[in-house]
């Protein structure tokens, strides 16, 4: 009779092997991921690593990251941008573990983010070629820099009317309400917001839907801000959209982004005018219509100037008339020794007018004196 | 004067009447009239600037 094994005796054997063969080794591994379930509060992450032929999946084989190793997600989400979540490509460090009840299973102990970048660089890369390749009307590249349709547009004089697109109740809408409403120059602003969610895999969806119905109305409106608060959980993916980005570059009002991020630059970023944080965004509004205002007042100082100026000049004339007439008045004469010659009541300015014997009055300043004329000589 | 001026218009508007009185030929008698009329450019855009009028809030929909 054969010896007849426990089934725990038998896998015992298989663990022994197993361990014998891979105890104290981790290895890099490239992966699709799938099935993710993150247990935030726990901080235990389960998930499996898969690889596809032809569309059908040929190996599979379970994940997990414990606690200790939680935190490379976490990282992995924050610089990235990118939400860990199913069906993307990952390289990461395991070891390989059996489990008598659980059988195998893969521990992560670190996530290359560099290889994610870097797979996310090429995938942003091949949409910004898609772009210029498609639309060479609306989206230019100009010495290293995105000219759009949209972001070549001139900003109105005064910006306030403004379509809002963003989150509900969100950071970012805050942000945004509140340093408009306690602009320090008191300008006032109307807003109507266009509220969508602005992350996860419909997200780009939404908020091309968004900008549509703002371009069913968009002579109501300045121009359209989309914001969004920052946090390490954002994630990138909707705004590196091609629909989005292409709606954006050719849309009729300015668009001005403030999506929330320090690191990185999304695609809608470039097609439109950038701005860092919600915050940003709403001061950008602010300043725009202070220099005009400061435009304005320059040009009333001008103005009231030259009116001054005008006023000036027309008083210093009238000083100038009243000086020469006072000059040539009979008083100022006399007063320095002339006298005024008057035969038969009028001036004499002409001395053929004057004959011997004629009865002449000379007027000095005080005094007339009565005269009858004895001789004409020539001087 | 029009209170429904564009920025635009009442900026363009200022603007004329700057280059008008800075030609030589300006007749004062007109200047009055002028800088009343700056006034009230002037006014218009700090009053805009300020305050929304309320029809934009009715055209830009109901919330």
């Amino acid at each position: 009779m054969l010896a007849k094994l426990k089934l725990s005796e038998l896998v015992d054997e298989i663990k022994n092997a197993i361990q014998g063969r891979f105890e104290g080794e981790t290895f890099w591994i490239t992966t699709q991921i799938i099935d993710v379930k993150k247990q935030a509060a726990a901080r235990r992450c389960y998930l499996k690593f898969i690889e596809k032929e032809n569309n059908l999946i040929t190996t599979e084989i379970r994940g997990v990251f414990w606690s200790n190793y939680y935190s490379q997600l976490e990282d992995f989400e924050k610089f990235t941008k990118q939400n860990f979540a199913d069906g993307i490509e990952i390289t990461c460090n395991v070891r390989v573990k059996f489990h008598p009840k659980y059988g195998f299973s893969l521990e992560v102990l670190q996530i290359d983010f560099a290889y994610t970048l870097g797979t996310l660089e090429i995938e942003r890369q091949q949409t910004l070629d898609r772009l210029l390749k498609e639309n060479p009307t609306t989206i230019r590249l100009v010495d290293g820099f995105y000219r759009t349709f949209n972001n070549c547009l001139p900003l109105p004089l005064v910006i306030q009317r403004i379509a809002l697109i963003t989150a509900p109740n969100s950071d970012g809408q805050r942000d945004f309400s509140q340093e408009l409403e306690k602009n320090k120059h008191g300008y006032a602003f109307s807003m109507k917001e266009f509220l969508t969610p602005i992350q996860g895999d419909t997200a780009h969806q939404l908020i091309l839907q968004q900008l549509l119905l703002i371009e069913q109305g968009k002579q109501n409106f300045d121009v359209v801000a989309i914001v969004r608060g920052g946090g390490s959980q954002t994630d990138f993916k909707p705004f590196d959209d091609y629909e989005l980005s292409r709606c954006v570059a050719a849309f009729p009002l300015p668009v001005i982004a403030g999506i929330g991020h320090d690191r990185n630059t999304s695609i809608v970023d470039m097609m439109s005018r950038q701005q860092k944080t919600p915050t940003k965004v709403a001061s950008l509004l602010v300043d725009h219509n202070f220099e005009f205002e400061n435009r304005l007042l320059a040009l009333k100082d001008r103005f009231f100037d030259i009116v001054k100026q005008l006023m000036q000049k027309a008083k210093n004339d009238l000083k100038e008339m009243t000086r020469l007439v006072k000059l040539s008045s009979p008083d100022t004469i006399l007063n320095k020794g002339f006298a005024i010659l008057l035969i038969n009541g009028k001036i004499v300015t002409d001395p053929k007018n004057i004959h011997e014997n004629s009865q002449m009055l000379a007027v000095l300043k005080n005094e007339i004196i009565h005269s009858t004329v004895t001789k004409k000589t020539k001087k | 004067m029009k209170t429904d001026l564009t920025y635009d218009e009442a900026y363009s508007n200022l603007e004329e009447l700057v280059i008008q009185i800075e030609d030589d030929s300006i007749q004062l008698d007109t200047l009055a009239d002028k800088v009343k009329q700056a006034n009230a450019l002037i006014e218009i855009c700090e009053t805009k600037l300020r305050k929304i009028e309320t029809d934009v809030e009715k055209a830009s929909g109901s919330h």
